[in-house]
């Protein structure tokens, strides 16, 4: 039946496709991307969700895929290249997926069990011919829990994780699957690989200029065909300057911005642009660091808090933001009843003063632009002079936006004059959202636990999420997790985004879904 | 000619090596140590010192700019950081981009500023002397990457006639009105100079031969007026295109700023990007060949010049 | 932007022709005094120059103090006489501060390059032979990249700063000074009443003092003033880069880039930097023409 209705759905698509009178001229649909450079074509993409949302689930696909098919909730996991998955009852550290039949690589060859074992050594494990140290470093945050992987049949792979691991399907969403025979074809080096890719995603290489576009057409033989993309080539471009998005737009040269800022919106309008806002599992705010400088003080980081007046940020914002009080957007099934820091700058210098830190010399590592960065000058700007009144010194560090990515993969040790990095995440799933940045064994350069924050308490409480396997139950320790990382004032919480992004009107078909990916396969583009 | 000419190529030589050191000490100038850069953000200490034997970097330095010359030498600079490709390559495919919008923004400033400077030194000391003059000044005042903002402002944003940035799908094709569309605005915006400065030395030249002796005996034998002008602009000229050809090399080098305001895929805007990813091996490669670049246009202006007027020829 | 530089510098004036009775500097006065142009433009940047310098005393409000409600707002907003930028910050104040940045950036190389660069000049031709070849070689060698990229490619390594990108200008411009200085150091020392007054007796410092020193320190500083522009334009592109002066310090260049989005809102406000740094590099262009033809005594 399912199938049925995809095949009627396809012929429907067919029709008004023959129907809109321009059938015969390619649509091609042009979006300006906030990254300063193309998201690398060789597997998991660089330049952050930004690099997955328009490169990686573009051109490839992973076993668990994201289902952004509509946007009145927060998007989860749909199956992929797994078309399911399940906890192997005689051993909750072993995860079974079975694979999707009939899928094809753009290059022709098949994807079957083995292809999945060979992705995972080309992550993994150095020393195979296909071992790529970026691709590994990009991985490696996925993969803390990850132990190993076996063929079990040609349509079926097991996992093994280190610790029991509830959330483990949630992971291998962000791990691409390349093609071994392309990659055997281009002698297994990575550069050529990027040059001339293969994956099995709705959208196959066509042409690229390095750093300035990357062009990429339908792929009319897609599995899921309800996601065969409705416009002929997808053009991406490099364009971290926002004004110079916006001027583009205007002016007709793209058709599709990422994050105008706040202030053009009301311009864009006026020419009729189409502006779209939703809130997503997003959270702009300073990890900070729990070893060296003040912030290992919690009075000293419940004072950074109160000293924010994050109303006046929305403000500035333009109101395309919501105030961020806690890790997660309250709409966020596990939020529970977090510590509410409010403005308060008395509050803040008294706790300073009793943490004996006045003024408080503070460091923040930041980035000139980037993937859900927002508008991050101004924004730092604003967050430096409400930290300074109540009584901080904040020096900020600024840097590109893969330079700070680094940073924050490197971890506090080896910048121990940072006291904080601005890099805004993601909050799409429990571990990414919460687990990954105050579990102990996440400490970096191993994971996203920058600051090296330790905390028995915490880990007993993550441990306990991570061996329930039942939703219902899962949910309340979750949001204990959620809570406590409140209480701790683990981050200096400033924003969520909502997501703004303006288009032509000649862009048709969109629906913003609540995450950080979105689909572009439904987008139809009008002749001009 | 010859004997000079081979005498002035080979004082470049000095030039040039003197040139590469400065590029390859530039690294030495970063702050940190260089090998950071170049690995994984976990490498232990023994990853370092391994990396280090592998690119050299624990030579003494001497040996290590000679390795780093030889390499350059068959145009290898070695792989970009940010990106990993061949720094070669990145420089190579940009330079080609720079020398079009450098080159047809000295050919529209040379257009404007030649007749305009043309009327100023007719007419010396009168009120289109100074008219013009005074647009000299605000051509070399004008801070060019506003002035490049500003344009955006009023044709793109305003007018939404010209594109913004970039310039379209990396196929440049000049006959096509897709394509030249994207030169317009960086074209105007990076010829400003240009045209002060040709513009003041037409004025300078073309008044100084106005002045000369031979004038005033052509017009006293009755020569048209327009046939004075034309043997003064003749004899004008040589100084003038001098200039632009000066200003071709400067503008080469000059570019970043302009090319970061539109985004234009030259190599001012690999350097700026290099500069904010601390992308050593691009930063270096690319400040070499347009130096050199510099070198060779101011090289070919003298012999040019020398070849005109054999008087300043250089020791 | 970088033209000045990599040009031709003038080569030494020829003062001896100077008008006697009022001397050197006075016949320079005395001209300056009936070009009102050079005078307006005078005018113009010693207001500049004396608004950055007590920018505290005039500056209407506190540069740093933002205020999200009021940002962006035009001239005349709530006793924001030129509105305010993107945080709400008074314009004017920060324009006014902004200047203190800016013209420091630009001015301090040109001094020191000055010094170093017109020492530097003066000794090698002086002492002529290897010692000027050494020295004038060297020079050759930055003088082979073109200022803007030398500029962008020391303070680029260096990691910006506003300490960079002042080192980076001053070895900018050291060239081209040593060049001017070098060529009228030479010219002066050929020349025939330099010998005729040592021949008189007269010690050398003096001489040196009086009539080589003289002749050299005028298109020294002719052709120094000419570069105090350039630095300024280069000082603010580095900053526009994200090379020179931090936030939240204002500068001129760095309001400029800060300010590019704000152009949606409004132009104006947007503007206004591009206009600061325009205004005082025309001044300076203008008043270093009018030094340059005031200090040319030959016409």
């Amino acid at each position: 039946m399912k199938q049925r209705l995809a095949l009627l759905g396809a012929a429907l698509a067919i029709v008004a496709n023959l129907s809109t009178p321009s059938a015969r001229a390619e649509t091609v649909l042009r979006v300006a991307m906030t990254a300063g450079d193309i998201p690398l074509t060789a597997g998991i993409p660089d330049q952050g969700f930004e690099g997955w949302r328009f490169v990686g689930y573009n051109l490839y696909d992973s076993l668990v895929l994201w289902d952004l098919s509509r946007g009145d909730r927060i998007a989860d996991i749909k199956p992929g290249l797994a078309t399911g998955w399940s906890v192997d009852p005689a051993n909750n550290r072993r995860w079974i997926f079975q694979l999707r039949q009939d899928v094809k690589f753009h290059d022709g060859s098949p994807f079957t069990a083995q292809d999945v074992v060979w992705n995972f050594e080309r992550f993994t494990k150095e020393g195979t011919p296909q071992f790529n140290p970026r691709q590994f470093a990009f991985a490696r945050g996925y993969l803390t829990n990850f132990e190993s992987v076996e063929v079990v049949d040609a349509h079926t792979v097991a996992f093994t994780t280190k610790q029991p691991d509830s959330l483990f399907p949630y992971n291998l969403s962000f791990l691409m699957m390349v093609s071994p025979r392309r990659s055997a074809e281009v002698g297994n080096d990575a550069d050529a690989f990027a040059r001339n890719p293969s994956g099995t995603g709705p959208y196959r290489f066509a042409r690229m200029v390095p750093g300035e576009r990357l062009e990429l057409v339908r792929n009319a033989d897609y599995w899921d065909k309800a996601r065969i993309p409705r416009h002929d080539r997808l053009v991406l471009l490099p364009m971290p300057e926002a004004s110079t998005r916006v001027a583009s737009l205007l002016s007709g040269q793209v058709d599709w911005i990422e994050a105008p800022p706040p202030d053009a919106i009301p311009r864009l309008r006026s020419s009729r642009m189409q502006i779209v806002t939703n809130p997503y599992p997003h959270n702009w705010a300073y990890q900070l660091n729990f070893v060296d400088g003040p912030f290992a003080d919690i009075r000293v980081r419940r004072a950074a808090n109160h000293a924010l007046n994050r109303a006046d940020m929305k403000e500035m914002l333009g109101g395309v933001a919501l105030e961020g009080y806690a890790t997660l957007p309250p709409s966020t099934a596990y939020y529970g009843n977090p510590v509410r820091y409010e403005y308060d700058p008395a509050k803040a210098r008294a706790l300073l003063q009793e943490a004996g830190c006045m003024p408080c010399q503070i460091t923040f590592a930041i980035s000139t632009s980037g993937s859900g960065q927002m508008q991050p000058m101004p924004m730092n700007e604003l967050v430096k002079s409400q930290l300074e009144a109540a009584g901080f010194r904040v020096n900020l560090q600024v840097m590109d936006w893969n330079a700070l990515l680094q940073l924050g993969r490197e971890g506090r040790e080896r910048h121990q004059g940072v006291n904080g990095i601005n890099i805004s995440r993601a909050t799409q799933d429990p571990f990414n959202g919460m687990l990954r940045f105050v579990a102990s064994s996440q400490a970096a350069p191993r994971g996203s636990n920058w600051g090296h924050y330790n905390s028995p308490e915490m880990d007993a409480l993550i441990n306990e999420a991570l061996s329930t396997f039942d939703e219902e139950r899962r949910l309340p320790i979750l949001a204990r997790i959620h809570e406590k990382m409140s209480e701790d004032a683990v981050m200096l919480w400033v924003a969520h985004d909502l997501n703004p992004r303006a288009m032509s009107p000649r862009v048709r078909g969109f629906v913003q879904a609540q995450s950080w990916f979105q689909d572009l396969t439904p987008i139809t583009v009008e002749a001009r | 000619m010859f004997g000079y000419i081979l005498r002035r190529l080979l004082s470049a030589v000095p030039i040039a090596f003197g040139v590469s050191v400065v590029c390859f000490l530039l690294v030495y100038l970063a702050p940190g140590d260089p090998v950071q850069t170049l690995l994984p953000p976990d490498a232990d200490a023994e990853t370092v010192a391994q990396v280090k034997r592998m690119y050299g970097l624990d030579q003494p330095l001497p040996v290590q700019y000679l390795t780093w010359l030889g390499r350059v030498m068959v145009g290898d600079f070695g792989r970009s950081i940010a990106t990993g490709r061949p720094v070669a390559d990145e420089i190579f495919r940009s330079l080609g981009n720079t020398v079009l919008l450098a080159g047809l923004s000295v050919l529209v400033a040379f257009s404007i500023a030649f007749v305009l400077g043309t009327i100023a030194g007719r007419h010396a000391g009168g009120w289109l002397d100074r008219v013009v003059t005074g647009v000299a000044v605000v051509g070399v005042s004008v801070p060019n990457y506003w002035l490049g903002i500003v344009l955006v402002i009023i044709f793109s944003v305003e007018m939404m006639a010209l594109p913004a940035s970039g310039m379209g799908d990396g196929r440049f094709d000049p006959t096509s009105w897709e394509h030249v569309q994207y030169l317009i605005l960086p074209v105007i915006t990076l010829s400003m100079i240009p045209v002060g400065i040709i513009a003041r030395t037409t004025r300078s030249a073309v008044s100084e031969v106005m002045n000369q002796e031979f004038v005033t005996t052509l017009r006293a034998n009755g020569l048209p007026e327009w046939r004075v002008l034309r043997h003064a602009l003749k004899n004008a000229l040589p100084p003038v295109l001098a200039v632009m050809g000066l200003q071709f090399g400067t503008l080469m080098g000059g570019s970043i700023l302009v090319e970061t305001v539109f985004s234009w895929p030259g190599s001012g805007f690999l350097l700026s990007k290099a500069i904010l990813t601390r992308d050593i091996p691009v930063l270096q490669g690319t400040i070499l060949v347009l130096a050199l670049i510099f070198v060779f246009t101011n090289l070919t202006v003298d012999l040019f010049q020398s070849s005109v007027d054999p008087r300043i020829r250089r020791a | 932007m970088s033209t000045t530089v990599s040009n031709a510098p003038p080569t030494g004036n020829d003062a001896m022709a100077a008008p006697r009775q009022r001397g050197y500097w006075g016949t320079v006065g005395y001209r300056l005094r009936y070009d009102p142009v050079t005078l307006f433009f005078g005018a113009v940047l010693l207001s500049v120059i004396l608004a950055a310098v007590f920018a505290s005393w005039i500056a209407p409000a506190d540069p740093y103090q933002e205020s999200i409600i009021r940002r962006l707002k035009g001239p005349g907003y709530m006793g924001h006489i030129l509105g305010t930028d993107e945080l709400g910050r008074d314009m004017l104040s920060r324009l006014l501060y902004g200047g203190r940045l800016t013209l420091l950036m630009g001015m301090v190389p040109v001094v020191i390059a000055t010094l170093i660069g017109g020492g530097l000049g003066v000794v090698a031709g002086f002492a002529g032979g290897i010692v000027n070849t050494l020295i004038m070689r060297t020079m050759d060698v930055f003088y082979a990249f073109p200022s803007v990229l030398l500029a962008v490619a020391i303070s680029g390594a260096m990691g910006g700063g506003v300490t960079n990108g002042m080192i980076a200008l001053t070895l900018v411009f050291i060239p081209p000074l040593c060049r001017v200085a070098e060529t009228a150091t030479t010219q002066v020392r050929n020349l025939d009443f330099v010998d005729a007054a040592r021949a008189t007796g007269a010690p050398l410092r003096l001489v040196l003092w009086h009539h080589v020193l003289g002749n050299v320190l005028g298109p020294v500083l002719i052709y120094a003033s000419s570069l105090i522009s350039v630095g300024i334009i280069l000082a603010s592109g580095l900053s526009f880069l994200g090379l020179g002066v931090k936030p939240p310090e204002p500068d001129w260049g760095l309001m400029l880039n800060a300010l590019r989005q704000a152009i949606y809102v409004n132009p104006l406000i947007a503007a206004l930097p591009g206009i600061a740094i325009f205004i005082t590099s025309v001044s300076l262009n203008m008043v270093s023409d009018g030094l340059r033809s005031a200090m040319d005594v030959r016409s």
